[in-house]
């Protein structure tokens, strides 16, 4: 075999046979990938709405996921909100709770983001970042309270801290909040919360 | 040719006289981006070392078959393959470090070390000696990232293993956890590294 011919064999042969090792690897995993993302957005929910016992999806569109969440007597806990944006770095994908009424968010968490490690990436830690979400007043935009303050009850009622060193990721977090808040009323007042076919999750 | 090393000195090198990082400076990217905490050197460590190996022993097995001209493109068809295959099996059964690496998984495709290691050792020598080397220079490198990632961890967020160690008299470095934090812990050990080689070079004169 000539050169040429024996390099276009080798490249092809081992191409062929990474491609369909790499496509059954693709399918074994495949289902558990899926499974691990279900069960991601289930801990969410339950995460920022504790006393979730059934939720189902009532909004979804590129941007807004909006799961509607009863506890375990069918009252309506409130809407789990599952939104995402660009950060400083990358997307963040975000989840959070709100009574029925609109009025207060109930906790918040961070499903992905790629924010600068030890800096941006802080809005992923409880203690330093997502605990000052909890409770806040969202009738209005929330803002952000620079340089941060120790204690949440130093906070206005719909004021959250930013983290020191990450203003822009802190900023971010907040916009996609922002964001999708006006989103959520609008589409309450469209009257589309309802009306989507209701999928059990 | 020289001497054909014994299988203790050949695997032995990677640890220190060939250490991929300390002495070769081959996979700068991933020993600076992801040392800033153990959790994550460990897990880039482990991943590397499933490529590496794999990627050596394949490279070896084939090595007569591939014409040189393409045996960059196979090795990277190869070594590209099994980075996949790492990176899925994070996904799937590890989705908190898989997350926590991100882009650095799929980024291990670009990393020397590998490439080197087959270009340099694999693509001449036994299957046997390619998976010692192989080995060698893994544990090498997972070293390596454990020695960089505690220093960062200890210093920059005062805790090893996300454990807190440093009482809260400690004001953490947060430059350490930074990019400049890697380029500066890295300038340090790799001074270390060449004085102690300085040292010994001149007890052996």
């Amino acid at each position: 075999m000539n050169l040429s011919a024996r390099m276009i064999v080798v490249l092809t042969a081992v191409g062929l046979i990474s491609g369909s090792f790499l496509s059954v690897v693709g399918l074994l995993t495949k289902e558990r990938i899926a499974m691990n993302q279900q069960l991601e957005i289930q801990n969410a929910i339950s995460e920022v709405l504790p006393s979730t016992k059934t939720s189902h999806k009532v909004f979804e569109d590129e941007s807004l996921t909006i799961y509607e969440s009863r506890d375990e007597n069918d009252n309506p806990v409130g809407f789990a909100v599952y939104a995402s944006g660009t950060g400083f770095q990358d997307i963040i994908t975000l989840m959070y709770g709100i009574d029925p009424s609109f009025s207060k968010i109930k906790a918040l968490t961070i499903l992905e983001q790629k924010e600068t490690p030890g800096l941006g990436a802080k809005i992923t830690d409880k203690t330093s970042f997502l605990r000052y979400w909890e409770g806040r007043n969202c009738e209005q935009p929330l803002s952000l309270r620079k340089p941060a303050v120790e204690s949440p009850g130093n906070l206005a009622p719909s004021e959250v801290n930013a983290i020191t060193g990450a203003t822009i990721s802190s900023e971010k977090v907040l916009d996609i909040v922002n964001l999708s808040l006006e989103r959520l009323k609008e589409i309450k007042q469209k009257g589309q919360l309802s009306s989507e076919e209701k999928n059990a999750t | 040719m020289p001497p054909k090393k014994s299988i203790g000195a050949e695997y032995l090198k990677g640890l220190w006289n060939e250490n991929p990082v300390f002495r070769q400076l081959l996979g700068m990217c991933p020993t600076l981006a992801v040392t800033n905490a153990v959790i994550n050197g460990i897990a880039m460590g482990l991943a590397t070392a499933f490529v590496l190996i794999l990627s050596s022993l394949v490279v070896s097995s084939i090595k007569k078959l591939i014409p040189s001209q393409v045996r960059i493109a196979t090795y990277i068809v190869i070594i590209a393959s099994f980075v996949t295959i790492a990176d899925r099996f994070l996904a799937a059964f590890f989705p908190p470090i898989s997350k926590a690496l991100g882009p650095y998984v799929p980024l291990i495709v670009v990393n020397c070390i590998i490439l080197g290691r087959q270009e340099a050792f694999s693509s001449r020598n036994s299957i046997g000696r390619s998976l010692i080397d192989a080995l060698g220079m893994s544990t090498g490198f997972i070293l390596a990232l454990l020695l960089l990632s505690s220093i960062r961890e200890l210093l920059g967020s005062g805790s090893f293993l996300g454990h807190q160690l440093l009482g809260s008299w400690f004001k953490p470095w947060t430059i350490m956890i930074l990019p400049a934090g890697a380029f500066i812990t890295l300038g340090v050990l790799l001074g270390i590294a060449l004085l102690i080689e300085s040292k010994t070079k001149a007890r052996s004169v």
